[in-house]
């Protein structure tokens, strides 16, 4: 008898759990299937509304149960009652719209969303009726240094592309390539080509070692660090040029230089040449004319004492 | 007082006409000299991730180029009087622009050492020391503002390469940039062409002594060391030069200077940042001072040549040296963007003023013969401050974060103890050489007056000689005569023939 009663209670008490998992389901119209028992860690953003619409920007990187709260004041007729309701990507979360009651003359709205994949992500947009909005944005962390210059190289050399993420983050899990293919972007594996491509991932810095370049090398190359719900996408330009280009300038700055001294040179000739035509013009006293006799110290050069005529 | 310049050249430079196209020159040299080594930095990312080599790894580059541009003083200074100025300066730009070509094709960064630091700076040694050389050829009475001209060259060249160079980084990456550079740096051959050595006039026995005006004889004792320097200048390291005091105190005092004249200039933006400036107007401070730089140098070195400032040159030297260290002393007392970005504009303003006059003074102290071989001699010795001086202060501003104006303190005393003691150290030279001079004056008027004396001995006694001769000739003149006339008698009394024999024997 006292099993029964005991299987009982065990049946009463799962009825119970499972009975509280469900206010806390996942967003997805679908109905969800079996929660881990595993706790996730929790979070919380609350945006008060202030205005029209708000949009704020939620990093995770991590599963998490995150709650989201919008807090509305109201506007000038305030009805007790208001619909809130959630829309995920634009398209409403039918299940969970809710009724919101006014406490302390404002409408608090609040939903627990359990992030557990990519597809959790994305933008979640809080609604009281048709009047006050709020946007969560749910991504990975932003890529720390974005180059914006092009980096340029040469055909046949080898380049290092690099990737890194803020050091204040926690590092990605790991790190995919992608150069762009037209709109595409085509995955580098790693594997297929050895001669071509070198990935070498180093704690919050990926680099991308491109060998024997080619002109058809150029173009953009995505990075993408990969947590575990996120990832993060961050690019860099690579251009590929032939050794023509930085000879034009080169030549053309021989050629000037070399304009330059002849031009040079063949001025002094002529000026010379026009001196020593007009006589020896250069040679003359440049110097002063001897002045009186009082100044010998001690030279060195001319040690005969002068005697002056 | 101190004394007029002196012309030790042996012929009146031409003070102008061609002389200016070789200042020209001069500021090209000059110009690539002083700023490439600065300017290279903007490379270092780049040829950083690409060579994969770490950061200090790459800052030794800068570091062995101008320790080869200094360290090589002395070896340029021989070439320089050997060759001259001309071909001197086409073989330092052909070895830079070689040089980095070369480096443009570099696969370590030892090959970068090598060409760039060794071969580059090398070459750029011999371009500044030649350069300066026939500037004191060609000027003496408008030098002071030739120098200033000349020595603008830097912070022109500065402002123009370095935005030059960020263009060529992002159009064409390290190695097109490095290409182009070298041929850029070619154009010292073109500076070179426009060093036409000085059209001497024959050398004539007396030209030396007939030369000397009168101001020359005021600065008798720089005279002595000329002609040693001229027969010495063929050795690498003139050791006879430290006999010079005026030469002691000026390359004490530029030790001093140098020491703490470079490391404000790498840590201001460092400084700045801390104080809350973004990194972009912390870079623009440094822009600003460049900017300020151009326009004083050659303004400092008008004022140098007036008529007020030119006998007492070394004590404005001194005075621009104190003004760039009160200037780094006031510094931590300003934090606000503005009095930031004033001091910038004070700071440019001394260093220009300094750079302006130091080679200057040099040459005043030295006269041209010595020039070269002292002006080797000091930038070898300057290669130590001038290496030390950053990483030191790098090591102040590593101390504490609080605090960052400590390297501040520290050049600003340096500085200011320099100009100090090049003050009173010219002081003191210029009294001793006066008195030398007056010692001198003495010797040579006990000398002229011993030697008229002697002279009005020999006249007297060379007339006393004369006289001598004199009459003894008349005597003899009157023996001779006698002799004839007897003579005459006796060819009478021969032809008359009658034993006169005894007569004539009794006569004769």
């Amino acid at each position: 008898m006292s099993a029964s009663w005991g299987k009982l209670f065990f049946q009463l008490v799962l009825l119970l759990a499972s009975c509280g998992h469900i206010n806390t389901k996942t967003p997805s119209p679908t109905s969800p299937s079996l929660d881990p028992i595993s706790p996730l860690p929790s979070d919380i953003r609350r945006v008060v509304l202030k205005g029209e619409s708000h949009t704020e920007k939620v990093e995770l990187l991590n599963p998490v149960d995150l709650a989201l709260e919008c807090i509305w004041s109201g506007n000038e007729n305030k009805s007790p009652n208001i619909t809130g309701y959630w829309r995920k990507d634009g398209e409403e979360m039918q299940s969970i719209r809710v009724t919101v009651q006014l406490e302390n003359d404002k409408y608090t709205l609040r939903q627990v969303f359990k992030i557990v994949s990519k597809e959790n992500l994305g933008s979640y947009s809080c609604s009281f009726g048709d009047e006050a909005k709020a946007d969560f944005l749910l991504a990975g962390p932003q890529i720390g240094e974005v180059r914006d210059k092009p980096i340029v190289s040469y055909v046949g050399d080898s380049v290092v592309v690099k990737c890194k993420m803020d050091e204040k983050k926690p590092k990605p899990a790991s790190w995919n390539w992608y150069k762009a293919n037209g709109t595409d972007k085509e995955q580098i594996f790693y594997a297929a080509e050895p001669q071509k491509y070198e990935i070498k991932n180093h704690e919050w810095v990926t680099k991308l070692v491109v060998h024997k370049l080619t002109e058809g090398d150029s173009g953009f190359y995505y990075c993408e660090g990969v947590y575990a719900v996120s990832t993060t996408m961050g690019h860099v330009e690579l251009k590929v040029i032939t050794f023509l280009e930085p000879l034009k300038p080169f030549i053309a700055i021989i050629v000037e230089v070399i304009v330059l001294v002849a031009a040079i040179l063949i001025y002094e000739k002529s000026q010379s040449k026009k001196n020593s035509a007009g006589g020896n013009e250069t040679n003359a006293d440049q110097t002063n004319t001897p002045t009186p006799g009082d100044n010998n110290g001690p030279e060195e050069s001319s040690s005969t004492r002068q005697r002056k005529v | 007082m101190a004394p007029a310049p002196a012309n030790t050249l042996g012929y009146k430079p031409p003070d102008g006409g061609w002389g200016w196209m070789v200042v020209i020159g001069a500021h090209i040299s000059i110009g690539f000299a002083y700023s490439t080594p600065k300017v290279l930095s903007i490379f270092f990312k780049a040829i950083q991730e690409d060579l994969g080599a770490s950061y200090s790894e790459i800052a030794w580059i800068s570091s062995i180029m101008l320790a080869a541009m200094y360290a090589g003083g002395p070896v340029s200074s021989v070439l320089v009087d050997r060759f001259g100025s001309r071909p001197i300066v086409m073989l330092g730009g052909l070895m830079c622009g070689v040089s980095m070509v070369i480096a443009s094709f570099g696969t370590s960064i030892a090959y970068i050492y090598f060409f760039i630091g060794i071969i580059g700076g090398s070459g750029l040694c011999l371009n500044l020391n030649a350069s300066l050389t026939i500037i004191s050829k060609y000027f003496l009475v408008r030098r002071p503002l030739a120098n200033g001209l000349a020595m603008a060259g830097s912070p022109v060249f500065l402002c123009v390469v370095a935005p030059l160079n960020q263009y060529l980084l992002d159009r064409f990456g390290w190695r097109g940039s490095l290409f182009i550079l070298g041929a850029l740096m070619l154009n010292c051959c073109v500076a070179g062409a426009l060093m036409r050595p000085v059209a001497l006039p024959p050398r004539r026995r007396d030209s030396r002594a007939s030369l000397k005006t009168v101001e020359e004889q005021r600065s008798g004792s720089n005279t002595e060391p000329e002609g040693s320097c001229v027969k010495k200048a063929k050795k690498f390291i003139n050791l006879s030069l430290f006999k010079n005091r005026g030469f002691v105190f000026y390359l004490i005092g530029n030790m001093l200077y140098i020491f703490g004249a470079y490391a404000p200039i790498v840590f201001l933006p460092v400084y700045a940042v801390s104080q809350g400036l973004d990194n972009y107007s912390a870079a623009y401070l440094l822009s600003i001072m460049g900017f300020v730089d151009m326009f004083v140098r050659p303004c400092t070195g008008l004022l140098a040549n007036s008529k007020w400032i030119r006998p007492r040159i070394q004590y404005f030297f001194s005075f621009a040296m104190v003004f760039n260290g009160v200037c780094h002393l006031l510094c931590p007392l300003l934090n606000t963007h503005a009095f930031l970005v004033a001091y910038a504009v004070f700071f440019g303003v001394g260093f220009g003023m300094v750079f302006a006059l130091i080679f200057e003074c040099l040459m005043d102290l030295m006269g041209s013969q010595c020039f070269p071989s002292a002006v080797g001699l000091v930038t070898i010795i300057e290669c130590f401050p001038m290496l030390l001086g950053p990483p030191a202060a790098g090591f102040l501003v590593d101390l504490s974060d609080d605090h960052k104006y400590l390297f501040l303190l520290m050049c600003g005393s340096v500085i200011v103890a320099a100009g100090l003691f090049l003050f009173v150290a010219n002081l003191y030279n210029y009294h001793m050489l006066d008195k030398e001079k007056a010692q001198k004056d003495q010797e040579q008027q006990k000398l002229r007056t011993s030697e008229n004396q002697e002279q009005q001995k020999l006249r007297t006694s060379e007339n006393q000689e004369q006289q001598k001769l004199r009459t003894s000739e008349n005597q003899e003149q009157q023996v001779s005569t006698a002799e004839g006339e007897r003579e005459e008698h006796a060819a009478e009394s021969v032809t008359k023939q009658t034993g006169t024999k005894d007569d004539n024997e009794a006569q004769a």
